[in-house]
């Protein structure tokens, strides 16, 4: 993730937190994202590993 | 909803009841239980559960008559029923360390009179006794027994009744003969069992069989003083003791009376018979309980690989669905969303289900009932619902002749499949009648969705076109489209496309066997099933039906993004029916056993020889739909149509086959991923890293991200990906 950079800003990416919001639910994880404007950088293998898992779980709460 | 008009649509269901031998059992026993510890060998388990239903197992175990016996399914096998006698006798033998019932509870203020010391008596005096009530046993004789006093085994059967009674507080007045009820007046309740030729102090004729109760108020009376043997009066003093205990909480006296033989047994196809075993040793009797055929109706879930993934009753599910529409997270939960979302809505429980129980309605309302509640996971169901917006808007056409005996109704899927077997079956029906035509979207998504407004609104607009052009005969392509009109727009004559084609029609000329797959719609339609057949076998097909015929081949329901894994399975085991080809009358069939590698073609294939094709991208299903709207609004209205442009329709991409395929299959478009790339170029927003770019687009319900590099005058995707929770952009 280190050498992905923001296009927009041109910044490095630092792992900070981040709020999701799913299913009425609010929670927060340490991501990478642009430390200039916020944008985060959600991989493949977070976008089909964990986040996958934890949506089928709210979608069952 | 109320709970009971919920849990009115598994009313009928049987699941768990007790078997047939058990509602014969004057104790109500559940011999199940009983019989699957014997056939493990859990002795001090069946011990349990036979001293727990009887009270008293070596009385019982010598003397019941079991009526049970002529109630137990084997014998609708041609088999001896099981020995229950042997195996109770089994139960008191091999148990190595019996232990009577005990219970730790608080003491009871009530005082409770029983009068005689027989079966009935002690039924009902331990029964209250290990509830802690305060019970005084009188008997005129010297001891307890009653009638069992004569018997030439009373010693052994009098060293059980002590052992249970040991260590429970109980007064006995042995050798103390009640002359006059006024003797009890200071007790709360008086039980009247003094056996046979007893004294009835002057109550048998307003004694209530059912109640037990007398004229006499806070009297009872039961047992061999009323004519029943000893093992009933053993029965209905322990009936007569759980009655006591409601009676005393509530005022209330209550009859519990269950049927005795419910008239319904357990469909035993396939069970093989067996052979009594001699109960000779323990072994022997594990043998013997094994032939237990487990009466209990399974037809549903047995029948249906959802109910069997989920392994939940369907009774228990019903008080389920309602509790979940009342669910109001996090405080409470829901409890079955997953499984509500993972029934094809296929009807095959209801086919199985010897009294008709349709679990997959109850699945739908689940659905429907959560459509409003802010809960509802829409993601599940957002792809399809799309497609509904999509085929009932831009691609909707309609063109209806004046006078027309048809309206030949292609349904959305062959459309965008199979847009030139549309065009071809038109011509045909054409060639012979007045016929329209009118490209849409039946409302199945809607539907499947649990969302009513919407499916109403759509089935509003059909049924416009439908009375505009002077109620012609709606021909249906498309089974699912067909059963929704049946049910909801019944009073449409309706006929299949495949039995408006005939035999002569057909134009492939091919050899070989191959299995016709049904789709679950048709599963009620015998005509369009033998039409298909008939067209297969004027293609020179040989025909062979496969072995389990009926379930969904996965589409149903739209379930696929709701239990990924249970969907593979139920593709595996359809394509699994037969080692031959299939011939397919619904896309979706098709659609699915292709994307799963079994072999699968159209029966519009054989009709107008087509070869099998691959399974369009999702894209190009669009396109394949609007092309198909724009050939015929052509040649029907004289008037071309444009498919709306958008701005990102221009982007070109190259999609290598696997990302391609993997889009696909997981519902991602191109246009999707092209309007990514285009807002991340306009903006120069996303991520780079040596000349590649990651892009990503927030949308209502999905976030996509787009891995690309620039290419010649395009994009070449190097990943696609989604998720459904969103992120906050902020520092």
């Amino acid at each position: 993730m280190e050498e992905w950079k923001c296009r927009k800003c041109g910044e490095a990416l630092v792992k900070k937190k981040t709020v999701f919001d799913y299913m009425g639910r609010t929670f927060s994880e340490d991501l990478w994202k642009c430390p200039k404007c916020g944008m985060v950088f959600i991989p493949p293998d977070l976008a089909k590993g964990r986040m996958a898992e934890v949506e089928e779980m709210l979608e069952d709460k | 909803m109320k709970l009971e008009e919920i849990t009115a649509y598994t009313e009928k269901c049987f699941n768990g009841e007790p078997a047939t031998c058990s509602l014969a059992c004057p104790f109500r026993m559940d011999v199940r239980q009983l019989l699957t510890n014997i056939a493990k060998g859990r002795w001090s388990a069946a011990y349990k559960t036979y001293r727990t239903a009887v009270m008293f197992p070596v009385m019982v175990s010598r003397m019941c008559p079991r009526p049970c016996l002529e109630r137990c399914q084997r014998l609708d096998l041609g088999d001896e029923p099981i020995d229950m006698g042997a195996l109770e006798k089994a139960c008191v033998d091999y148990v190595k360390n019996p232990r009577p019932e005990r219970y730790t509870i608080p003491p009871k203020t009530e005082k409770i009179a029983v009068v005689g010391a027989g079966p009935a008596g002690l039924g009902c005096a331990l029964s209250l006794a290990l509830k802690k009530y305060k019970v005084a046993l009188f008997d005129k004789e010297d001891g307890w027994g009653g009638s069992l006093r004569a018997r030439d085994d009373f010693a052994e059967i009098e060293a059980d009744i002590a052992f249970q009674f040991s260590g429970v507080e109980i007064e006995k007045a042995f050798g103390r003969e009640i002359a006059s009820l006024d003797e009890l007046a200071d007790f709360d309740a008086v039980y009247v069992a003094t056996g046979r030729g007893g004294s009835d102090f002057g109550l048998a004729g307003s004694w209530d069989a059912e109640l037990l109760s007398t004229s006499r108020e806070k009297v009872f009376m039961g047992g061999e003083v009323c004519g029943v043997d000893p093992i009933r009066a053993l029965a209905d003093g322990q009936d007569l003791a759980r009655r006591l205990e409601v009676w005393f909480q509530t005022g209330k006296l209550t009859s519990d009376a269950l049927p005795r033989d419910c008239g319904r047994a357990v469909d035993h196809t396939g069970a093989e018979k067996a052979a009594r075993v001699e109960v000779v040793s323990e072994e022997t009797a594990m043998a013997e309980a094994a032939r237990c055929l487990q009466c209990d109706c399974r037809a549903c879930i047995d029948g249906c690989e959802m109910l069997t993934w989920y392994r939940k009753k369907p009774r228990k599910l019903a008080v389920e669905v309602y509790t979940d529409s009342k669910a109001n997270p996090p405080i409470a939960t829901h409890s079955m969303t997953r499984q509500a979302y993972s029934c094809s809505d296929c009807g095959q429980c209801k086919a199985v289900c010897p009294v008709g129980v349709d679990m997959g309605s109850l699945f739908r309302l689940s659905r429907q009932l959560r459509t409003h509640d802010a809960q509802y996971p829409r993601a599940l169901h957002d792809y399809w619902l799309g497609e509904m917006a999509f085929h009932s808007d831009d691609a909707a056409f309609a063109y209806v002749p004046e006078g027309c005996k048809y309206i030949f109704f292609p349904g959305c899927r062959l459309s965008a499949s199979y847009p030139d077997h549309v065009e071809k079956a038109y011509d045909l029906l054409a060639s012979r009648s007045a016929c329209g035509i009118v490209l849409g979207c039946c409302g199945a998504p809607a539907f499947w969705a649990g969302e009513e407004k919407l499916f109403d609104d759509n089935l509003a607009k059909l049924r416009g076109i439908w009375e505009g052009a002077g109620r012609p005969t709606m021909v249906f392509a498309c089974a699912t489209c067909e059963s929704l009109f049946a049910r909801y727009l019944p009073e449409a004559e309706r006929v299949s496309l495949y039995s408006l084609i005939e035999a002569g029609d057909v134009q492939a000329k091919r050899g070989g066997k191959a299995a016709v797959f049904d789709p679950c719609a048709a599963r009620d339609d015998p005509e369009v099933r033998a039409a298909v057949r008939a067209l297969a076998s004027a293609a020179g097909l040989e025909l062979e039906e496969l072995r389990n015929k009926g379930g969904c081949c996965g589409y149903g329901g739209q379930m696929r993004l709701a239990n990924r894994k249970l969907y593979d399975e139920i593709v595996s085991n359809r394509a699994a029916g037969s080692e031959l080809p299939y011939v397919v009358y619904c896309a979706n069939c098709r659609e699915v056993f292709a994307a799963g590698g079994k072999q699968a073609e159209h029966v519009l294939d054989l009709v107008f020889d087509s070869e099998p094709r691959p399974v369009p991208t999702i894209e190009q299903k669009r396109k394949n739909s609007l092309a198909l709207k724009d050939a015929l609004s052509r040649r029907l209205t004289g008037v071309g149509f444009e498919a709306p442009v958008s701005d990102w329709s221009g982007v070109k991409l190259v999609i290598p086959p696997d990302i391609q395929s993997r889009m696909d299959d997981e519902l991602i478009s191109a246009d999707d991923v092209r309007e990514t790339i285009w807002k991340a170029e306009r903006d120069g927003t996303g991520f780079e890293r040596e000349g590649r770019y990651l892009a990503c687009l927030v949308t209502d319900m999905l976030t996509y991200w787009v891995e690309y590099e620039p290419e010649g005058d395009g994009f070449a995707v190097r990943d696609v990906y989604s998720h459904r929770m969103k992120f906050r952009q902020e520092v």
